[in-house]
């Protein structure tokens, strides 16, 4: 976007065009509303988990009896025996047996050598790229702009975690976030004042408006809420400092799926959930600190899966897994990788067709020593859009044409 | 009286160029007018009544952990977290009680730009040993800025710098070095990566003391080929050579206007350019602190959760190191999202639109209410309240309130500390308009 288009786009979006639907509420209405609206049973939810630092999908899905694998990275090879068959010569990382139980169950689709054209090495390049689907600059994420696709309403996306990812941004509207320790809504005189300076007024700015918003969504989002999350989840981390911590991402995964299973079973009116785990850039001493954090992103999910099946909301939830790119072939020197291409991405629920999709990039013929890119994202997202919230995908993805066919 | 546009752009230069005004300042720089006000903000002075005499933080090589179950693992593990407490307290109270605030501002840029986390490097001798080195350039030459980085023992143990060998080169510091320090990412190729990561061997790192050696046997000392010139580098003369090319005085004025003027519109004057022709960070800094781009309302910025803390401390007249629960502190910036020394990537922090959550606005609120039980008031408290708005806004630095928040705040007219806290979360504070 130009600066001339830029600012006149911020006028555009000014105070006037927002400030009339903020006018008069107060927590009753708001906490009534939410409360009387619970989400209809048989509505898909999509769980996003996004795997920061970019995950080695080599060691994740790993063609173990593959000659060319062993010699190729020597030292962070795992062998046939220490990891989980998938069938077509692949195998589940051995830390990530509750997956591998799910995957035995039919529920699991693995979609191999995702990427996209021309693939970008830097964590934050690429990251924008997946999240916002769009090569090049972007303002918002894929799923900011399906929430503006919506009618407004705070709760129809929630990131768990303090701050919002580009995954979520709206140019107009964003998702939710969801601190981890409950929240504790002012009371008394200094809500009721509080809720005054909510109010978008005439002379806001983008950014003031914005702020208004927030502090208004404060009231909605946490008086609906708070009583699900009677105790404060615990603080503590569930992984030790592990190396590859350099590129984001939260570290308390399993905390974050359990206050969404919490809220899922409540019945939130909420169709997307975003969580995330940082740790995943493993330049060095890979092994050790990946198997930890695979087997984090296994357990919590077949805990997530199984909580669900507790729930009235099994047939609805699908858990969507990806990283920004996969890492390199060859190990480095210090046991680790550096960062690569293509990688796999999960899709987890009893409304996939579990099985692999896509071609597993080949070993012999890699491109400039990296693995090629069989799949475009985009492909798994127009699906997810059509399928699973129920839009069509070229509201959000433009003339995109491709599909991976994942959904019963 | 100045008009409101006076008082955005007074309120920019002392919101982004410092951090916000202490009790009476914002007033007396009004009365100055901006020209001279600018002259005064935008150039350091070589002394700082508070600073020179601040010492240094209580950090030392504690050496390596002792083993889990060994009777000196308690004491280890408790001078550990007293050490990384001194070092945080420290640097806010720098913030905070400095006279002039600008070296404060940007050494806190360039720990944002340089992004080291304490997460990995686990130490505070090296973090406090980076954060100095920052500061001794933080207006200074960018040339020897860099050159002193990449050898920084920090920032290498974070990036695997020591583990980057001749046999097997390790990517991940030349990748940043060129991406996110030095000229911006795509100008330069995935080859370019791969022939700087050679030039960065043959440096080791004690992880404890932060020291950094460099051993020319294990250093790749033939001739690499790097954005089209082909010649033997080491660490220095790669980052001298990175920091001459003209991609990268447009990358520092980049950043330098994405945090000061906006992340939201792209730099659009590329003269400002040309100020940082010798790589002199002070002389682009006051150009871009006078540049008629902080004129239009349109830039407007969120404050980041230091942002505000440290502007709201100012005002209040709070010592962060004095606090009666200082770890309440850091535990508030922690939910913020934004605590010294501890980015939540290499990328540095973000801006704008994600300071503004509900949870951050939750967040806010709690924390001024914390704050505001420990502030001086006596700004507002000791004025009949038909003067508490106008004296409100001079105090925090804000343009104008909007009718808005004129309702909440005659709400709470005769309560001070309730109007304060209502301020400091209203959107004309959260936001630098």
């Amino acid at each position: 976007m130009d600066t001339i288009t830029r600012r006149q786009f911020l006028k555009a979006t000014g105070a006037g065009a927002l400030g009339a639907a903020a006018m008069s509420l107060s927590i009753e209405e708001i906490a009534n509303a939410a409360i009387s609206r619970p989400l209809p049973p048989g509505t898909p939810i999509l769980v996003v988990v996004t795997l920061y630092g970019g995950n080695d999908g080599l060691n994740t899905v790993v063609p173990a009896s593959d000659p060319l694998y062993q010699s190729l990275r020597p030292g962070i090879a795992y062998k046939p025996e220490d990891v989980l068959p998938l069938g077509e010569n692949l195998s589940l990382n051995g830390s990530m047996t509750g997956m591998h139980s799910l995957w035995n169950r039919n529920q699991v689709a693995i979609v191999r050598g995702v990427g996209y054209p021309n693939p970008d090495r830097s964590h934050f390049s690429s990251m924008a790229i997946w999240q916002s689907a769009i090569m090049g600059a972007a303002k918002t994420g894929w799923l900011g702009r399906w929430v503006e696709s919506q009618p407004e309403d705070p709760m129809l996306a929630i990131s768990l975690g303090s701050v919002l990812p580009p995954l979520l941004a709206g140019n107009r509207r964003s998702g939710s976030v969801l601190p981890l320790g409950g929240l504790k809504v002012p009371r008394g005189s200094l809500a009721s004042d509080c809720i005054k300076l909510a109010i978008e007024s005439q002379g806001d700015n983008l950014l003031q408006s914005m702020a208004a918003r927030t502090m208004r969504n404060l009231f909605t989002v946490s008086s609906d809420i708070t009583p699900i999350l009677q105790s404060p989840a615990p603080a503590a981390p569930d992984l030790p400092t592990a190396l590859g911590g350099n590129a984001g991402g939260e570290t308390n995964l399993s905390q974050q799926l359990d206050i969404v299973a919490k809220l899922v079973a409540a019945g939130a009116p909420t169709r997307i959930w975003s969580v995330s785990l940082g740790g995943f850039d493993t330049h060095a001493n890979e092994r050790g600190a990946q198997a930890i954090l695979l087997g984090v992103v296994s357990q919590g999910i077949s805990k997530f899966m199984s909580q669900m099946r507790a729930s009235n909301r099994s047939k609805d939830v699908v858990v969507l897994v990806y990283s920004e790119f996969g890492r390199r072939v060859r190990a480095n020197a210090s046991d680790g990788t550096d960062h690569g291409t293509s990688g796999p991405v999960f899709l987890l629920g009893e409304r996939v067709k579990g099985g692999f999709y896509g071609e597993q990039p080949s070993l012999s013929n890699l491109k400039s020593d990296d693995l090629a890119v069989t799949t475009d994202f985009r492909d798994i997202y127009a699906s997810v859009l059509e399928k699973i919230l129920s839009t069509p995908a070229e509201k959000i993805l433009g003339n995109w044409k491709g599909r991976t066919p994942l959904f019963i | 009286m100045a008009s409101v546009a006076e008082r955005r752009r007074m309120a920019r230069l002392v919101h982004r160029f410092g951090f916000g005004p202490r009790p009476g300042e914002f007033e007396s720089l009004l009365s100055k007018g901006f020209e001279q006000a600018a002259e005064q903000y935008l150039i350091a002075p070589a002394s700082d009544a508070f600073a020179d005499n601040q010492g240094s933080p209580v950090v030392s090589d504690q050496g390596r952990r002792p083993a889990p179950n060994s009777p000196d693992v308690v004491a280890y593990a408790t001078q550990k977290r007293a050490q990384l407490s001194s070092l945080t307290f420290w640097w806010l109270d720098r913030m905070v009680l400095s006279e002039h605030s600008l070296r404060e501002r940007m050494t806190w840029f360039w720990h944002g730009h340089w992004a080291t986390s304490y997460q990995k490097v686990d130490d505070a001798l090296p973090m406090y040993l980076q954060n100095e080195r920052l500061r001794d350039h933080a207006l200074g030459n960018f040339t020897a800025m860099s050159s002193q980085m990449v050898i920084d023992g920090a920032l290498i143990f974070w990036l695997d710098g020591q583990t980057n060998t001749v046999k097997a080169p390790n990517e991940n510091l030349s990748r940043e070095l060129m991406e996110l320090f030095t000229l911006g990412v795509n100008r330069y190729s995935e080859e370019d990566v791969k022939e700087t990561a050679k030039a960065l061997t043959g440096y080791r790192v004690n992880k404890t003391s932060g020291a950094v050696t460099y051993n020319p046997r294990q250093h790749f000392s033939a001739a690499i080929k790097v954005l089209g010139t082909q010649r033997s580098f080491d660490a220095n003369s790669l980052s001298d050579f990175l920091v001459a090319r003209d991609d990268c005085a447009l990358f520092i004025t980049e950043r330098i206007w994405y945090r000061f003027v906006s992340s939201m519109n792209p730099l659009t004057d590329t003269t400002l350019i040309s100020s940082f022709a010798s790589r002199d960070i002070g002389a682009l800094v006051k150009a871009i602190g006078k540049h008629a781009s902080l004129d239009d309302p349109n830039n407007s910025m969120v404050k980041s959760p230091i942002d505000w803390f440290v502007s709201a401390a100012r005002a209040l007249s709070i010592t962060p190191s004095k606090f009666s629960n200082p770890n309440s502190i850091t535990n508030y910036l922690d939910q913020l999202g934004q605590r010294p020394f501890f980015p939540p990537n290499v990328g540095g922090w973000p801006a704008d639109q994600a300071w503004l959550s509900t949870s951050s606005a939750q967040y806010r609120i709690q924390f001024a209410e914390r704050l505001v039980r420990e502030a001086d008031l006596s700004p507002i408290s000791t004025l009949a309240a038909n003067s508490r708005l106008d004296a409100l806004a001079n105090w925090l630095a804000v343009p104008e309130w909007s009718n808005r928040t004129k309702m909440a705040l005659n709400g709470a007219i005769n309560d001070p500390a309730r109007l304060t806290i209502l301020a400091l979360c209203s959107p004309e504070y959260v936001v630098s308009a």
